[in-house]
């Protein structure tokens, strides 16, 4: 059988492999989205009577829960959310009675671009690091600012930059359409808060595997017919140490929008992680499961596309991944 | 060297939060001095908005923190050194079915996971925050044990131990534990960190500890609010929190480069 398939052509293979990939992803989602919507349906209890209030009457109640469709049956609702998804109905908010997609369009902007801020951030930043760093003995600089959590260095940046400085309003997020650089300047700063422990996180991994791919055999034969050190570095190391690093690169994309709840609720960041937040505390499920299922399908793109990149850089995962995936 | 250095500053931030179970300089709640007095001799870390002690209220919080990260990474432990003993060391379908599982949870940001898990018990309360964490660190765990066991399974002490007619039960916690220290010991102080930190961030969100318990988190979202009155109280509390993540993750760092050294 492998056979057979090393005797594809390379491209073949790795096309088969991505497209299995993308064909993963929905069904992870629907997973997702079904083991939340469960989860809420068994903890939810009556949200009609608790949006009302205990001072409603039945026949209210009654109303309000044909209105949002409660009175159906769990399955007949679950697949009308999974349809209205797709098709872009995410439902309607508890707490405010709107469409919870008009709620979140400009959240889902305002939260992508703080992620994708930081993260050019964290690349730009600890890849030269990362290579440098080979050489330094010590490692207890990554240690420290490892220890940063990003709502203290919110905290901190809030404090120096916004009232000392005044360079922003920590709490007032200037509108992201009509006052775009201000907002950027905001977001930027939160990014900084992100960026700070997974930069040191990425630096030590880097400098792990560019040790340990300095002490590997080829290295060594490199280096004894004739190489200088830093040549063997610059042309073999790097190329085997980016295939981890870009691994490791697509984890923190996925994890950031983790993170970055945090870092919205300390510099009054209006994003999802935020909206998130407050749902939460106001138990507003259709919310909380459109975000979910959206921060699903983030770390779903995320992993692709680590996987692309990697499959682009390095020929032997191609091969490998083809011989598995037949 | 680095182990030493991360041991002392544990050890320390340990006694201190011991010591606050039992005397505070001031009682952590009461309103012992003017409002946002500056730290002075008095008050070392100075005053909060109503004229508490910082200093007092920080030790109570470290050790609220303390207790919570504990627990809940050895929540995490137990259950992930179970399911991944378990996988590891028989393989099959078992293991393939809930490897599958567990790549897909940890794929999805540990702290988002922890904040659904709150959102479902109920926010507010040490306990949620406890098992929502202590679950959330289970797939990290068992992936970590299940390689090394995988790897331990066929050696020849194994092998040796089942001649002699040991049980799998034995087998696996007699023989096999012990041979896990290596990887075991590392990934329990990067847990606890994590553990700070994910409450810390609950906790400071809201959904995690709730007054009258004060952790670090809890009262850095405190201090968040007088910020230009009292900045030293969000740097005296945010400190604390840098310097334990500091110190356990020296002691992470210095275990496992003595644990290749002993290879």
């Amino acid at each position: 059988m492998s056979l057979l398939c090393v005797g594809n052509s390379e491209d073949k293979t790795a096309l088969k492999a991505v497209l299995k990939k993308l064909l993963v992803l929905p069904v992870t989602m629907i997973l997702v989205s079904f083991l939340t919507f469960a989860a809420f349906e068994a903890v939810s209890g009556d949200p009609a009577r608790t949006m009302l209030g205990t001072e409603a009457t039945e026949e209210q109640v009654q109303s309000l829960r044909q209105e949002l469709g409660l009175d159906r049956p769990f399955a007949q609702r679950y697949f009308r959310w999974l349809g209205g998804f797709f098709s872009g109905d995410l439902g309607i908010s508890y707490s405010y009675r709107q469409p919870v997609r008009d709620l979140i369009g400009s959240k889902l902007l305002i939260t992508l671009l703080l992620s994708l801020i930081s993260f050019t951030l964290i690349t730009v930043v600890s890849l030269p690091l990362g290579v440098i760093s080979y050489r330094w003995k010590t490692t207890v600089f990554n240690q420290l600012f490892m220890a940063f959590p990003p709502f203290f260095t919110g905290i901190l940046i809030s404090w120096v930059f916004g009232i000392i400085f005044r360079l922003f309003t920590p709490g007032a997020f200037p509108d992201i359409y009509t006052d775009t650089g201000r907002a950027l300047v905001h977001l930027f700063f939160g990014s900084i808060c992100l960026a700070v422990p997974r930069i040191a996180m990425t630096v030590r991994m880097l400098r792990s595997t560019v040790v340990s791919e300095m002490n590997k055999a080829y290295v060594r034969t490199a280096i004894s017919r004739g190489n200088d050190r830093q040549g063997v570095l610059k042309r073999h190391v790097l190329k085997n140490s980016l295939v981890s690093a870009v691994s490791f690169l697509g984890q923190t994309l996925a994890e950031l929008v983790g993170a970055g709840i945090v870092v919205e609720q300390v510099l009054g960041i209006p994003g999802l992680g935020r909206f998130l937040v407050t749902s939460i505390l106001h138990r507003d499920y259709p919310v909380i499961q459109a975000i979910v299922v959206i921060l699903a399908l983030w770390v779903g793109l995320a992993g692709v596309l680590a996987d692309l990149i990697n499959q682009a850089i390095d020929p032997r995962l191609r091969i490998r991944q083809g011989v598995v995936s037949a | 060297m680095k182990l030493k250095a991360g041991l002392i500053i544990t050890a320390f931030l340990l006694i201190v939060a011991l010591v606050g179970l039992f005397w505070t300089p001031y009682s952590p709640t009461a309103m012992v001095s003017a409002r946002f007095t500056k730290p002075c001799a008095e008050h070392l870390f100075g005053t909060d908005n109503f004229g508490r002690d910082i200093l007092s209220r920080a030790m109570k919080g470290l050790g609220t923190t303390f207790v919570i990260a504990f627990t809940t990474v050895l929540i995490g432990a137990v259950a992930g050194t179970l399911v991944g003993s378990v996988t590891g060391y028989y393989g099959g379908m078992t293991d393939h079915i809930l490897m599958r599982f567990n790549d897909a949870v940890t794929a999805f940001p540990t702290f988002l996971l922890a904040l659904l898990i709150v959102s479902l018990v109920g926010p507010g309360g040490r306990y949620s925050v406890i098992l929502a964490l202590g679950l959330v660190f289970i797939p990290g765990f068992a992936r970590v044990m299940r390689s090394e066991y995988a790897s331990l399974r066929n050696r020849n002490f194994v092998t040796n131990a089942r001649l002699m007619g040991a049980g799998d039960a034995r087998i696996l916690f007699i023989y096999l534990l012990p041979n896990t220290v290596r990887v075991f010991l590392p990934a329990f102080t990067i847990g606890f960190n994590n553990a700070v930190l994910a409450e810390a961030g609950l906790s400071f969100l809201g959904i995690g500890v709730t007054p009258p318990d004060a952790s670090l988190g809890y009262m850095l979202a405190e201090a968040q609010g007088m910020l230009a009155a009292a900045p030293w109280y969000a740097l005296f509390t945010g400190a604390v929190i840098v310097l334990l993540v500091f110190g356990v993750g020296l002691i992470g760092e210095g275990l496992q480069n003595f644990m290749g050294e002993v290879e």
